[in-house]
């Protein structure tokens, strides 16, 4: 346990060296444990998001953005899990965005970064995070009953709506804000403790 | 006081990225006024983190660090972690003394609506009614209509309801209908077959962001005369 704890303090550290000094060989590091881990979030034997090839651009893009974006990463607001998870988000949307339509079809500059910001002025002042919290969540998550996480998975991993959910697994579409719903409940509680420590 | 907020089933949908562009936009913004919302976000980016530290790690390609180390090399800032990176002002925003410069209601505005307006400067109200503007707004998709909606101080709006999903987001003002009393902030979603008639309050117009999916349809026996791109008729 206490392992784990540490671990999730050393990214963050690795990253504020990437940020600060452009340490190559923490680069290196936060590659090496992250790829694989944003190439598995899309592309698993259970659920494949993406290909492999699209999942392998993903991790490419991304981590070309941790590096260039390094120096925002403030560890007091954030962790370095969630801080990169924000970053992958923005970048399959963008690449997802790419793929679907005309380029500035209507010469709009409205970029990813802007309504998905999570720039350190766009964040609370207050938020202790998030040195316990990292594992208590990831434990949480496994304390959830199949169809929660399940549908949790789904959102996130597979980035689909609740409707695209509700139509994929043949349910109603109340029953699966309900899961989500309950799922999000369960989790709260960490999360509003590790908001409060 | 904010009193309307984006349910949590929807902020899911926003903070996993699922949420289409338009209603993203108006989640956004939204998150921009609302402090309580922008830390149940916080909560949902870190379920984001705890799943992918969970997840089943997946090896990349064997070549993969070393292309990667080849691309930022030949970045023209090469070997330099750039700052916080922010998308320059289009030349469009910097453009100044413009009438929009000079309205209140656009003064204090959150920052991704400060740069969808930008985008569309100058803005160009359409008067719908005599107590009703509107300008369309381009946000780089097309499967929702934005647009801002401006009401004069206790103008009425044509009693309408929607065949899609409609946000709208109290930016300026306020706002009545038979449910109540909206103020900026207030993020209100309804969903398709809800009627509803907004009354501006008396003392101050009216600026909201609205966000439909579909081409707004009117009740009454002029229903037909209806342009399918007008979201709005008189009143």
């Amino acid at each position: 346990m206490q392992q784990t704890q540490n671990r999730d303090d050393d990214w963050s550290k690795l990253l504020v060296l990437v940020g600060t000094r452009q340490d190559r060989s923490a680069f290196e590091r936060l590659f090496h444990h992250y790829a694989p881990l944003i190439k598995g979030f899309h592309y698993s034997r259970s659920a494949q998001a993406f290909s492999s090839e699209a999942a392998d651009e993903l991790v490419q893009e991304v981590m070309f953005r941790v590096w260039r974006k390094a120096a925002s990463f403030d560890p007091s607001r954030a962790s370095a899990n969630t801080w990169i998870y924000t970053i992958m988000r923005n970048c399959r949307i963008d690449m997802l965005r790419r793929n679907s339509r005309r380029q500035d079809a209507d010469g709009c500059d409205v970029e990813v970064d802007d309504i998905w910001d999570e720039s350190p002025e766009s964040q609370p002042l207050l938020v202790l995070q998030h040195r316990r919290s990292q594992r208590d969540i990831s434990e949480g998550l496994r304390s959830l009953p199949a169809e929660q996480s399940h549908v949790l998975e789904k959102a996130y991993m597979e980035g689909k709506s609740h409707s695209e959910i509700s139509t994929e697994l043949g349910l109603p579409l109340g029953t699966v804000k309900s899961r989500v719903r309950l799922a999000l409940k369960k989790l709260e509680a960490i999360l509003s403790k590790q908001g409060a420590s | 006081m904010i009193r309307h907020h984006p349910d949590n089933n929807l902020l899911v949908e926003y903070a996993s990225g699922s949420l289409p562009w338009a209603m993203s936009l108006a989640v956004s913004a939204h998150l921009q006024l609302c402090p309580q919302c922008r830390r149940e976000n916080e909560h949902l980016n870190h379920i984001g983190g705890g799943l992918l530290e969970g997840c089943e790690p997946q090896e990349t390609t064997g070549d993969a660090l070393d292309r990667l180390m080849q691309r930022i090399d030949a970045e023209p800032t090469a070997g330099g972690a750039t700052g916080p990176e922010r998308a320059p002002e289009s030349p469009k925003s910097r453009s100044r003394n413009t009438r929009d410069d000079r309205d209140p209601a656009l003064a204090r505005l959150p920052r991704v609506i400060r740069k969808l307006i930008g985008d569309n400067r100058p803005l160009k109200w359409r008067r719908v009614s005599p107590s009703l503007k509107t300008t369309r707004l381009t946000t780089g998709q097309d499967r929702y209509e934005v647009a801002f909606q401006r009401i004069c101080r206790g103008g009425k709006v044509v009693e309408h309801d929607h065949r899609g999903r409609e946000v709208t987001l109290v930016l300026y003002g306020s706002f009545s209908d038979a449910d109540g009393v909206y103020t900026p902030g207030d993020f209100l979603l309804r969903e398709p077959g809800e009627v509803h008639q907004p009354i501006a309050t008396q003392d101050q117009e009216c600026l909201c962001l609205s966000v439909v999916e579909a081409p707004v349809h009117v009740k009454g026996p002029l229903g037909w005369l209806v342009n399918p791109l007008l979201s709005f008729r008189p009143a």
